[in-house]
Order: C-alpha cells, then structure tokens, then sequence
C-alpha cells in the first residue's frame, strides 16, 4: 500500500522530472525542487485552508460571542465544549483545518526520504529494488544510475562543508545546509503565529498559542537535526518547502513579520 | 500548559522515530545480500559486521572476522582468495577499509587495511600479475602491491564501479555504472577503450576466445575485442544482472524477468525459449559438466540440464542473489533474509547442512 501509493509515484514523479531535465550534474537536486513545487501546488487549497482557519480562529478570539461563552461557561467545560463546537458550526470554520496540513507533511517527508534513498540505489539491493519501482513505460536505463551532485553535496549522503579540523560530534563537516533547515522552518512556524495574544479566559486558546509557541523552537530543531543526519537530497526538500511556505503565507498579508524579531511578546499567552 | 509541551515534543518525537525508522537502518543492519567464495576446505561468506570461515564439510564456524563486531565495517562483496595465500575483501563502512585476511587463521595479513578510496567496496578486486587492481565505487581502480600498498597511481573511471575485473591475460575490463567498460592496459596503467553500454552494469564480463561478453541494463548481451570493437549479440526481456557463464560456445544468463536464456554464440541463435522459473535472477548461472545451475529471488535453486530439463529444483528459502560458488563436491547457496546464511547441497540436489552464525 505504502510502496503502492506514496514510494512509487514519488520515486516515479522524480525520475521523469529528472529526465526531462537532461539528466546531467546537479539535475537530481532540481528535479528535488521542482518535485517540491508539485508536492507544493498539490498542498497548495490544503495550506490554503490552513490559513484560512488559522485566521478565522484568531478572528474568534476577539467575537464578542465567543468572548461572552467563555465566561459564562468558564466553570463548565462539558457546556462550554458544546457551545463552541455550535459557533464553529454556525460560522463554517473547521478547528482542526490548521492540523491537516501538519500532518500530511509527515507521510510525504517519509516518502520523499525513502523515494531519494531508493532513487539514489547506493547498494545492489537499493538498485535492484529501483528496478522494481520503475514504472514499465519509462526507460530509466539511460538516466541510472542518477547523478547525486548538487552545488557542494552528494545528495545522497548528509550534507558538511569540510573543516580544517576534525570536530567528533560534526562528522560531515560545518552542517550549513541543516542551520539554513532550522532557520527557515523557523521563520515559517513564527511568521504563521498569532498577533494577537489569545483571550485570557479562554483557556483552549491559550493552550494552543502555548503549543504553536512550543512549535517554533522544536520543529526547526527537529527538522534542523533530519537535516544533519538523513541525506542531504530531504534537506532541499525542507528548504525549498519552507520558502514556499513562507511566500505562501505572505501572499496572504498575513505575515506576521514581527514575530522574528528576538524578544517579540506580543504571541505570548497571558497569564492567569 | 507543561503537559501540552510534553505531548508536543512527544510527537516530535514520535515523527523523528518513525523517519529513522524508515531509513533501513544502514547503520546497523546490512543492506544487500552476502558475498560469497570458497578453496577446498572452506567457505568464506561476507555477511555483514563480519567475514565467516565456514568448513565446507560440516558447515561450522572456523573463524570469523573480526572477532569482535565493529559496527563501522560492513562486508558484503565477495571475498577473493589470492595464489599466495590471502583473502582480500573490501568493506562499506566509515573508513571503507580493503582487508587482507589469511584464510587459516583469520587474522589480519597487512600491517594495516588500505583505506583511500572514497567509496563502499561493493566489487571484488581482481589479483593478476601480483598486482590487486581493486575498483571501488567512487569511480576510481585502485592498484596496489600484494602488501596493501599503492603501486601505481588509480585510474579514474568514472562512475560506480561495482564489478570485478576480469583479465584476458593482456587487458583488464573493467564495467562501470556509468554504462561503460573499460579497457586498461595494465603495463601502462591506462585505459586504452571506453566502450558505451547504453546501460549501467552492475556484473563482470566473461572472457572469450577474441574478447568478452557483458550483459546490461540496457539488456543486452554485448560482444567486445581489445580493440574496442563491439556488437549486440543478444537481448533479454529487461535489466542483465548477473555475469553470463560461457562453457562450449554457449552463453548462458538470465534478466530480472527470470527468463533464462542460452546462447550459441556461433549462430547467434537463442537455444532456449520460454525458460522461465519462479522468479527474478541476479546472480551468475554456474556451469559445472553439462549442469547448468541458477538461483531465484524467490530462493530457489535449480539445477538444468543443456536442453533445459530441470534436474532438480530446491526450495532454499529466502531471497537469493548471491552467486552459488563450488568446493570439491559441495554446492554452497547464500540466501537473503533466510533462517540461516549459508546452505551447502551435494550435486543431487540434497541440503547437506546450513549454517547460521552465533551471535
């Protein structure tokens, strides 16, 4: 099913756009980020609507009528659940839009790893399953093995700029291309945070903006260290999806640009 | 508001678990199927952190090498056994170690591996002229003394080059993934012919009478002088892995359909139609008398006769990718991801022993 659905389209959507490229030096690492762009345009209504709730919500917290039920309702949460789940009814707005998105990421970066990893075929069985991922109408016997450079990076291993000396914990050398990971997952997850500081009394706003505060420091670690540790093929993907996200979002007008200076209060929950 | 943060983390966690997990874990699990060789008295298989001594008569452990697991070395090419005395195999690993091994002992030959090459060792080397000409898969051929020391500088060829040389006594051929064999003057340490596949080749050539055969995953069978010469005898239903066998004019191989074909190589002419078992072949048929004797993936091994009459056929287990190799009377199997790692059959087709190693 998985090799079915996610493995073979993506290793399949790869090879062809790195044919049609000229399958020469530093086309794999295109063919990555034009692969990217798709996977992007494909998500493109998906992150649409994630927008679109992430606003909606955050225009809830200043409804006068959401305001009033957490009040009224502030010691019954069963009650308080119900009324909620009625105004999100009544207003169209999906709470768990902003997730969905999140969540189909996982699948595809799980995907591309494995789609680069069996693409790059390092051993005889890596070729040998290739050979059997191939869709029988391409021919890839001109194009495999795939040529792995791109600028300083062998994709197909983690990416370092060698150092004059050795550093045990850097084993590839300076991980230039897992800060730049770090960084623009970083700028995204803070450019996508709420200006406005949620209504002190509601309480499942305030857990959500302490999660969305708790994203923008572990997912740029987290993907930070995929970067330093998978091949460095993932890595583009994450650059160039986190650029396009970025873009995306502030297409919208909705960038909140502020968020990146250090020190910025203004996502902060309030206190109770 | 903390217990927030823990699930959140947790499922950061969780994703960073389920992508490692993903990766096949190179780092700690072997990756592609075992090499295989064998000399009178043992089996010797690279199988992982280790290369395994087997007694071809009772199928137990000799030696193993090294003794203990160093997880920074992965054996999988075929070991080789020089005239004087050594096994030579190469290792994936951080340091992509070349190993001189004595064969009785199981210790350490040279006074340190030889570690510069870039590349994983996926071929074998190939030992002529007491010269080890060692290609590795950062492209390079590597020519060192019977000590482990560079002789001559390495010929860049481009590529992956994942084949052993073969030698017809004057040149060298070497096959690259980059769809192309060369041929090297040894004397000069030159390539003096590059010759287009159209395809990558992952396997040997086969020395003939005026030049050699090659298959390809372009699939073809290819015919090629020392001039550079060279012509499409034959083509197959997909992707040639393994190395023909050439016995009596007639070249026998096998594609990734599992399609077995047999070729007489003066008339050109298939003598085998519709052979087909139960599954992909990768492995080099073997050829010994008038027995022609292939593998599957599906793990079976089957023994043929010219006309293609199945002798036997045997249900090994596993996958089976790894060329069946010959001692004395002993056939020896080495499945992938089976109950054991190696299986030894006598010439009627019955299991004689399987070995697994101890952990």
């Amino acid at each position: 099913m998985w090799q079915t659905f996610i493995i073979q389209p993506m290793v399949n959507l790869l090879l062809w756009i790195y044919d049609i490229l000229g399958h020469g030096p530093q086309m794999f690492g295109v063919a990555i980020i034009l692969f990217t762009v798709i996977i992007r345009l494909i998500t493109w209504p998906l992150n649409a609507s994630q927008v679109k709730g992430a606003q909606a919500m955050q225009e809830l917290q200043n409804d006068k009528e959401w305001q009033e039920i957490q009040k009224k309702y502030a010691k019954d949460r069963e009650k308080l659940a119900q009324e909620q789940m009625r105004i999100y009814r009544e207003r169209g707005i999906n709470p768990f839009a902003s997730c969905l998105p999140t969540l189909i990421q996982f699948p595809i970066i799980i995907g591309l790893y494995q789609a680069v990893i069996r693409a790059m075929a390092a051993t005889p069985l890596d070729m040998l399953n290739l050979a059997r991922t191939v869709y029988p109408f391409q021919n890839v016997e001109n194009i495999i093995p795939l040529n792995s450079t791109f600028l300083w990076m062998n994709l197909g291993r983690p990416e370092g700029i060698p150092l004059p000396f050795d550093v045990s914990f850097l084993p590839n050398g300076f991980p230039l291309l897992a800060l730049v990971v770090a960084l623009t997952t970083y700028v995204q997850t803070k450019l996508t945070m709420p200006t406005t500081p949620p209504n002190p009394n509601d309480q499942a706003a305030a857990q959500t903006a302490a999660m969305t505060s708790s994203m923008a420091i572990y997912m740029p670690l987290m993907l930070g260290w995929f970067a330093l540790t998978f091949p460095s093929g993932i890595s583009v993907y994450f650059i160039t999806s986190n650029l396009l996200g970025i873009v995306q979002y502030a297409a919208t007008g909705r960038a909140n640009w502020s968020n990146l200076l250090p020190g910025s209060k203004k996502n902060t929950p309030a206190k109770k | 508001m903390k217990t927030n943060k823990l699930k959140l983390l947790l499922l950061l966690v969780l994703g960073a678990i389920l992508l490692g997990a993903c990766s096949g874990g190179r780092a700690t699990l072997v990756n592609t199927w075992a090499g295989l060789s064998a000399d009178g008295s043992n089996a010797y298989l690279a199988s992982g952190y280790h290369v395994y001594a087997v007694d071809v008569q009772t199928g137990r452990e000799v030696w193993r090498y090294p003794a203990e697991t160093d997880t920074n070395i992965i054996f999988y090419a075929n070991p080789v056994l020089t005239s004087d005395g050594q096994l030579i195999v190469g290792s994936e690993g951080n340091n992509h170690e070349l190993i001189s091994i004595n064969p009785e002992t199981g210790k350490d030959n040279w006074v340190e591996p030889f570690m510069a090459a870039k590349g994983k060792w996926v071929a074998s080397p190939l030992v002529f002229n007491d010269t080890i000409y060692a290609p590795n898969s950062d492209g390079f051929l590597y020519i060192l003394d019977l000590n482990g020391k560079m002789s001559a500088d390495p010929i860049e060829l481009g590529g992956s080059l994942w084949a052993t040389p073969v030698t017809d006594g004057t040149y060298i051929y070497v096959t690259s993934l980059d769809h192309h064999l060369h041929i090297i003057d040894p004397i000069n340490g030159v390539s003096i012919n590059t010759i287009d596949l159209g395809g990558a080749s992952p396997s040997s050539p086969v020395v003939g009478e005026d030049g050699v055969y090659v298959g390809s995953f372009a699939s073809n069978i290819e015919f090629i002088t020392p001039q550079g010469d060279h012509e499409v005898l034959a083509t197959a239903s997909n992707w040639i892995w393994g190395t023909p066998a050439l016995d009596n004019g007639t070249l026998y191989y096998a594609d990734l359909n599992g399609v077995l074909y047999s070729l007489d190589i003066a008339s050109g002419s298939q003598n085998w139609n519709g052979v087909k078992p139960d599954g992909p072949v990768v492995a080099n048929p073997l050829v010994i008398g008038d027995v022609i004797y292939f593998v599957t993936e599906e793990g079976t091994f089957l023994a043929l006769d010219r006309d293609a009459k199945t002798i036997w056929e045997k249900e090994v287990g596993g996958k089976i990718y790894t060329t069946p190799v010959v001692s004395g009377e002993t056939l020896l199997v080495a499945p992938y991801q089976a109950e054991f790692a190696l299986a030894a059959y006598d010439f009627e087709g019955k299991q004689v022993w399987t070995f697994t190693p101890e952990k």
